[in-house]
């Protein structure tokens, strides 16, 4: 008996082996993704598209990209750019690249592509991260000048969300429903209202990802996303919220990079007081909203808007804490107990908001402010957030910095009179000094110092409600092995799948 | 002319009214609420970019201009183009309807197979235990709320059983969660309608005297009273028709990744697409208004008395 097990074993295994390893290369390794929105256009270049993004990021690629630490690495550049002068980066070029339809990737690529979205009869509404792009110039085929309009140290970081456009493909009619990159994955077929679908480059110039063909649904319930990734349909889900976490296969999260925050006014009302500013701060119990409107799956903004990921970040600064009896002393101290504080909160948009308004709301009450919440549609929020005129106290918000870069931040929020959100609710010349020298900063070191010193000066006077740090959450099927990355991006080439 | 052609075309006139006026409160509602630049753009756009985005899309002109504008290209049936799809409202919209006719058509036909027996039995045995259930499992459909049980049927058949797809579009087979979906909440309306309508037949002198003389009971229900019952039947199966098509199937829709008219609208007012919405309600009010006017000439020939 014995016997013949052990010669049935011998046999069985070199066999089940040999069959593996014939059957391994013939089985192709398909992958179904979920994403929340079907993409609008698939031109990389037209709009801010969430749906867009996740399809085209493994299309198309960018002169620079950000490698697993969230650093800077070369991508279709050869190298880390040059700055030649103040306001001229050089890039050199990766040669022998080709587009899917076997156009050269060159300098006239890439000038092309920053002339395109700067074109405005082409009405791109993507440039946001790009402001301060001047234009390209070619110097030969492979080399190839970015220019900016002053001293701009975020033109790298720029430059990843730039994604290169082939000269002649981009110029035909049908390029915002057939996309044409040098990315690891080409396009296939698009069925509106049904699924995108890419697969593998067979010619890619990096390295061969693993999936060969990925199919993107579009979904926007999330628990009809999760019941697909329970059946087996998906591999892939995005958004999954935390109260379905326990449910999904398999889930994959990271801190992401959304900050919830509210910008209180500091040039006028009762928050004009920098005590009243503290007492609302003290007043909030982040943990318990993480806790209990995240079920754990945030964190205590640490007294900023940005995290660790991005530069500029504020190492030595800690969460607000909570300490009511503080808030009370400090409301005492400036003579505004019971003062009222008008509190503008959308109804939607951004995950929990308007929970996350009442609970606030709740807190302050509850150490003897009168709190007059308001809850409005989007547009309307939009509207008080935009125009001086009708500013509230404080106003509730999110921030996602994608550039990584804390001067995107800082210019927006942090800047008196600034053009971004934050007009009128700042007004502060030392602020303003430090922040107009850090743009100029060329030296990283120096650059880094003067943001530390911006961000505890922002958390000293507390110009803002500091709240939350969600995190991102993403449901996979059991067969699938990904890491989130710290830019949000998904890469279908970092997927492996058993 | 005769009499029913001028009716046809008093009633055509009048659909026109009715669509020209929701037009025009979409029209109007969408700009008071609204702001599509504010969406479209990131929340730190400059003041300069708005503007620039404000006059492509052609919102820095007064809202009567924009309301003219927008008539007269109804009238070259030219929807204006997508704020955010970039390509015709139109070719949106023919993209859209074959979805929404199959999820429809579907569901109100098993809405009506399921209500027409269910309905009769309940009507035949009044009081007793067959009407009981069927009433209770009536009461139950109509009062369940379609976007869980949407969920609920997703995670039972796609998610434990494994035996129909989870969502979006593709073989007959995904159309069957969907549809059931739509249908359930409808039949059970439809039940009941049935029942009671049938009921007052039933008690009708006629079907007595039937009774009396002897007539067998298919006879009696298949000649005499479900044709008596058949016009508040129809009304209703028309305005079911006309729910799924202006507010069941954004539901539906969005649950299953249906994709038809319904998860655009949802999807252009998520992203303040002004025109494809008002392209959209166009459309869907029209629609309705072509089922009012079918239902008023079907009464027509059912009932000879209904005057026109």
């Amino acid at each position: 008996m014995n016997a013949y097990r052990r010669i049935v074993r011998t046999l069985a295994v070199p066999g089940l082996m040999a069959a593996t390893l014939a059957a391994a290369p013939a089985r192709a390794v398909d992958v179904t993704l979920a994403i929340s929105s079907e993409p609008s256009t698939l031109d990389p270049q037209k709009t801010f598209d969430g749906g867009e993004r996740r399809v085209n990021d493994n299309v198309y690629d960018t002169l620079l990209q950000r490698n697993l630490k969230g650093e800077l690495a070369p991508s279709l550049a050869t190298a880390l750019p040059e700055r030649i002068n103040d306001t001229t980066w050089r890039f050199k070029l990766r040669q022998g690249v080709k587009f899917h339809n076997g156009e050269a990737f060159n300098a006239d690529a890439v000038v092309h592509s920053v002339t395109r979205i700067f074109d405005p009869e082409y009405k791109s509404t993507a440039t946001g991260d790009l402001t301060g792009i001047k234009g390209a110039q070619k110097v030969d085929d492979f080399t190839v000048d970015v220019m900016t309009t002053r001293l701009d140290t975020l033109l790298p970081a720029r430059m990843y969300w730039l994604k290169i456009v082939p000269v002649n493909a981009s110029k035909q009619a049908d390029f915002a429903q057939k996309p044409v990159g040098t990315g690891p994955y080409r396009f296939v077929e698009w069925q509106r209202g049904s699924h995108v679908l890419l697969e593998k480059n067979p010619d890619y110039w990096g390295e061969k990802p693993q999936v060969d063909r990925a199919r993107y649904r579009f979904v926007a319930e999330a628990g009809t996303a999760l019941s697909g990734l329970i059946a087996g349909e998906f591999d892939f889900m995005e958004n999954l919220p935390p109260d379905f976490v326990k449910r999904a296969p398999k889930v994959a999260r990271r801190k992401g990079l959304e900050h919830s925050f509210s910008i209180i006014s500091t040039i006028s009302g009762p928050t004009k007081d920098v005590r009243v500013r503290q007492a609302l701060n003290y007043a909030v119990d982040k943990d318990a909203l993480a806790e209990s409107l995240f079920e754990g799956f945030a964190a205590p903004a640490r007294g900023q808007m940005i995290g660790d990921q991005s530069f500029g970040y504020n190492k030595s600064l800690q969460a607000w804490p909570y300490d009511p009896a503080k808030a009370k002393a400090l409301l005492k101290e400036a003579g505004a107990e019971g003062v009222t504080v008008e509190f503008v909160v959308p109804s939607s948009r951004w995950p929990k908001t308007r929970e996350m308004g009442e609970a606030i709301a709740g807190y302050w009450q509850a150490v003897g402010i009168k709190p007059d919440l308001k809850i409005v549609e989007f547009s309307q929020y939009l509207q008080r957030l935009r125009d001086p005129a009708v500013r509230p106290n404080v106003i509730y918000a999110s921030h996602n910095n994608a550039l990584l870069e804390a001067e995107r931040t800082v210019q927006n929020f942090y800047r008196s009179k600034s053009k971004g959100a934050a007009s009128s609710s700042v007004e502060d010349p030392v602020m303003d000094e430090i922040i107009a020298k850090a743009e100029n900063e060329p030296d990283n070191a120096r650059r880094q110092a003067l943001y530390d010193q911006i961000m505890k000066r922002g958390y000293d006077e507390a110009m803002f409600l500091y709240l939350l740090n969600t995190e991102d959450i993403f449901g996979l099927s059991k067969r699938v092995t990904w890491e989130p990355r710290l830019d949000n991006k998904v890469f279908l080439a970092e997927m492996k799948v058993n | 002319m005769n009499e029913l052609s001028w009716f046809v075309v008093r009633r055509l006139f009048q659909g026109l009214v009715v669509v020209l006026t929701v037009t025009a409160i979409v029209f109007v509602v969408t700009r008071l609420i609204g702001d599509p630049v504010a969406i479209m753009l990131p929340l730190d756009a400059t003041e300069a970019q708005r503007e620039t985005l404000r006059r492509a899309l052609g919102l820095d002109q007064p809202v009567y201009l924009q309301f003219i504008d927008f008539l007269r290209s109804l009238f070259a049936l030219d929807f204006g183009e997508s704020y955010w799809q970039h390509r015709p409202n139109i070719d949106i919209i023919r993209e859209r309807l074959p979805a929404t006719f199959q999820l429809v058509g579907a569901g109100m036909l098993l809405a009506v197979v399921l209500a027409l027996p269910l309905g009769t039995v309940a009507a035949m045995y009044p009081g007793r235990l067959p009407d009981r259930i069927t009433s209770a499992l009536s009461l139950v459909g109509l009062s369940v709320p379609l976007f869980w049980l949407g969920l609920i049927l997703i995670y039972v058949f796609a998610a434990q059983l494994r035996i129909l797809p989870s969502s979006g579009p593709g073989t007959f087979v995904h159309l069957v969660l969907p549809a059931v979906t739509l249908a359930l909440p409808s039949a059970g309306r439809l039940a009941m309608l049935v029942r009671s309508s049938l009921i007052d037949e039933l008690n009708a002198p006629y079907v007595k005297t039937a009774v009396a003389k002897g007539l067998p009971l298919w006879r009696i229900l298949g000649v005499h009273t479900y044709v008596n019952a058949a016009v508040p039947t129809l009304t209703m199966i028309g305005w079911e028709v006309t729910r799924s098509l202006a507010g069941h199937t954004i539901i539906v829709e969005t649950v299953f990744a249906w994709p038809g008219l319904g998860l655009a609208a949802i999807q252009a007012i998520q992203r303040e697409d002004l025109l494809l919405l008002q392209a959209i309600v166009f459309v869907v009010a029209l629609m309705v208004v072509v089922i009012n006017l079918a239902l008023d000439l079907v009464y027509k020939f059912i009932d000879p008395r209904i005057s026109v």
